[in-house]
């Protein structure tokens, strides 16, 4: 692997090769986003959700993936319920919110204690950073559902796990990874081509089904 | 590869998110312009000051201290509440009336009680800004209730529905009347499960309709759950409708202006509110593309709302009705007609008219005469003492002719008198002449006066009358 010389730099001062690849791997990720978003026609919880889930996933490395995915779900799934149960307890919203970020943290950790108990040590091991990234998931997944209702807030979390996972696996890609250490100006590419998407006025593909029916 | 080729040229007429923020929203719809239409009660106030129609404020409940020192007798047995920044017809709370013998205790759409308690949650929540863009702090309003249009009744389902008219450059471009169901829970929002109609730009009839699920949207025939169709129906002050909506635009500033009026059943048109980012599902019910038509009024001079008025009607609607009219040279009419009668000294009053091919002609009703004028040859007409024998048919026209004889001059009103069965024997009533607008053409009529308080409507117009039309039932 050839580093481009700046990195050699960081890398004697003791930067790990890891935060460099990633922070390189950002502004991929969320064009990757922005792509979905206007040409796709995929929303999910706007930007930095999908974004930092895919670093998230990441973290769960090496072959953690299925357990990222798993908490991803599960902490939908909590959400929900813990909203079923605060339906009747008419209250404001931020300490709903609070009591549902609860109900998630205790969840997970009853998760890990689950994980731990049956012996699967890659759950178990899972560092703090990303469990704390999913749990704020729930924010944006409770905040939707009040505002679009349960269907909505369904679906986008969805999208999201959808992008997060196309990201997930672009990030792990050696190939580009291998590119951005050799000639990391490339990321400055993604800034036309964001210019490009900031422009496009053309039909979503989404939109293209949705109005299947004028097209015919 | 021809049907592909064909999709993307259709595709090009659609207005998508990425086209509608790009070229519509943001070069025409300013920030401030923007917040304006987002404030409901800055938006009302302005449009009253400009004379515009809006539901009537009962009062605004800006903070908590104004929530708890709120005289809660203050407000009428129905009120609507709602969010000043809410949007998607989020956080808007309807009641319907008081609860008798108990304090401050009001009815829901659904039935269920509400309490000053239960309100002031609510108004809480709002405060907070549960129901706002981006959760800012809000403020809470009382308004009117508007009440349902005889019309609507059997089509929408305990809320009010609307109509949303897309304006732009002073021209009414495409609207949607939709239809509160019973998926939506009352709200006429498509998102929530609403009926979309799409509307014929051009005599305000509805064409195809979808009911709406998520962002998406199926084609529909009739109320879901009924045999009730849903096209051809036609919405009454459709002309004043597309005014108002230009007018809004002129006053508020938005160039691509989604306006939501409502018909009140007492007042007529009034101002639901002002849309700044009106959604896409429009096309869906009017199966058409926004963006041909936008691209067709765009760069064109229109300097006043009624000539804006009139291109959106005659650009976007009607081609085939006029086609057929400008064939046969007969205008076409529905079953249900607004008319226009001229009294005496040149009163004019407007009714709507039931269009009856079954009658030989035409008659109205007696109070209605009497509004026109007609009470004195009315009262003289009383003083003509009643045949007694009438056996059949013959015998009627011969009395109709010896009466029509003996007292066609004895009131300078009066052009006759005609004998009618009945389910009783039979009656006697004056005939009068009278003109009438029906469609826009004049009518001279000699119709009879006959009480017809108890039917719908108080005018029947009979075959002789309809010489010069055409009528199409699903009108």
């Amino acid at each position: 692997m050839t580093l481009h010389p700046l990195f050699l730099n960081f890398v004697a001062q003791g930067v790990p090769i890891d935060t460099i690849r990633y922070i390189l791997m950002f502004p991929l990720i969320v064009t990757l986003v922005a792509f979905f978003r206007q040409v796709v026609g995929i929303k999910a919880f706007g930007i930095y959700t999908p974004s930092i889930v895919t670093f998230a996933f990441l973290a769960f490395d090496p072959g953690g993936l299925k357990y990222g995915v798993a908490i991803f779900v599960s902490i939908i799934l909590v959400g929900m319920l813990s909203r079923l149960l605060l339906r009747r307890l008419r209250i404001l919203y931020l300490p709903r919110v609070a009591i549902s970020l609860t109900i998630v943290a205790l969840a997970i950790l009853a998760i890990l204690v689950a994980g731990g108990s049956l012996h699967r040590t890659g759950l178990a091991s899972v560092s703090i950073f990303p469990l704390l990234i999913m749990i704020t998931l729930v924010e944006k997944f409770v905040a939707t559902q009040i505002e679009k209702g349960d269907k909505v807030a369904l679906m986008l979390a969805g999208e999201t796990l959808f992008i997060s996972l196309v990201g997930y696996f672009l990030a792990r890609s050696s190939t580009i990874a291998e590119y951005l250490l050799a000639f990391p100006w490339i990321v400055l590419l993604t800034i036309p081509v964001n210019i490009f998407l900031g422009r496009w006025r053309g039909l979503r593909l989404s939109e293209l089904l949705r109005f299947s029916k004028l097209l015919k | 590869m021809i049907p592909l080729l064909e999709a993307w040229k259709k595709s090009r007429d659609i207005l998508g998110m990425n086209a509608r923020n790009l070229d519509y929203l943001r070069p025409y719809n300013k920030k401030r312009a923007k917040r304006f239409a987002d404030d409901k009660i800055a938006c009302k106030r302005l449009l009253a000051k400009n004379e515009l129609p809006v539901p009537l404020l009962i009062a605004r409940i800006k903070t908590l201290d104004d929530l708890e020192n709120f005289d809660w007798s203050k407000l009428p047995e129905s009120f609507a509440l709602k969010p000043n920044h809410g949007f998607g017809g989020e956080g808007i709370l309807v009641v319907y009336g008081k609860k008798k013998n108990e304090e401050h205790t009001w009815i829901k759409a659904d039935g269920s009680l509400i309490r000053v308690e239960d309100l002031k949650t609510h108004i809480r929540n709002i405060l907070d800004g549960s129901f706002s863009l981006a959760n800012m702090p809000d403020s809470a309003f009382f308004e009117e209730r508007l009440k349902l249009l005889k019309l609507f009744k059997p089509y929408s389902w305990k809320g009010i529905p609307d109509i949303r008219v897309i304006v732009f450059n002073r021209v009414p471009v495409m609207a949607m009347l939709r239809l509160p169901t019973k998926e939506s829970g009352g709200k006429a929002n498509l998102q929530h499960g609403a009926l979309g109609l799409g509307i014929d730009m051009a005599n305000g009839t509805t064409t195809s309709a979808v009911q709406g699920f998520g962002g998406f949207a199926r084609s529909i025939d009739c109320v879901p759950g009924t045999r009730l169709v849903l096209s051809g129906i036609r919405i009454p002050f459709w002309k004043e409708i597309l005014r108002l909506a230009v007018e809004a635009q002129n006053i508020s500033g938005l160039g691509y202006l989604g306006a939501d009026i409502a018909i009140d059943r007492d007042r007529g048109p009034v101002f639901l509110e002002l849309n700044a980012r009106p959604g896409l599902s429009i096309q869906l019910a009017n199966l058409d593309g926004l963006k041909g038509r936008l691209t067709r009024v765009s760069g064109l001079k229109v300097k006043t709302a009624e000539k804006g008025v009139r291109m959106g009607m005659d650009l976007f609607g009607g081609e085939i009705e006029e086609e057929i009219e400008e064939i046969s040279g007969k205008k076409i009419i529905g079953t249900v007609e607004k008319v226009k009668l001229i009294g005496k000294n040149g009163k004019e009053i407007e009714v709507e008219a039931k269009i009856d091919t079954g009658a030989d002609s035409t008659s109205i009703d007696t109070e209605l005469a009497r509004e026109l004028g007609f009470g004195e040859v009315m009262n003289f007409f009383e003083t003509i003492p009643k045949p007694e024998n009438t056996e059949n048919r013959s015998t009627l026209s011969a009395l109709s002719a010896e009466y029509d004889q003996k007292y066609k001059h004895a009131h300078p009103d009066l052009s006759g008198v005609v004998f009618v069965y009945a389910p009783n024997g039979f009656t006697m009533r004056p005939k009068i002449l009278i003109s009438f607008f029906l469609h826009g053409a004049e009518v001279s009529s000699r119709v009879s006066i006959i009480e017809r308080s108890r039917m719908q409507y108080p005018i029947i117009i009979g075959r002789r009358d309809l010489k010069k039309f055409l009528i199409d039932s699903n009108k």
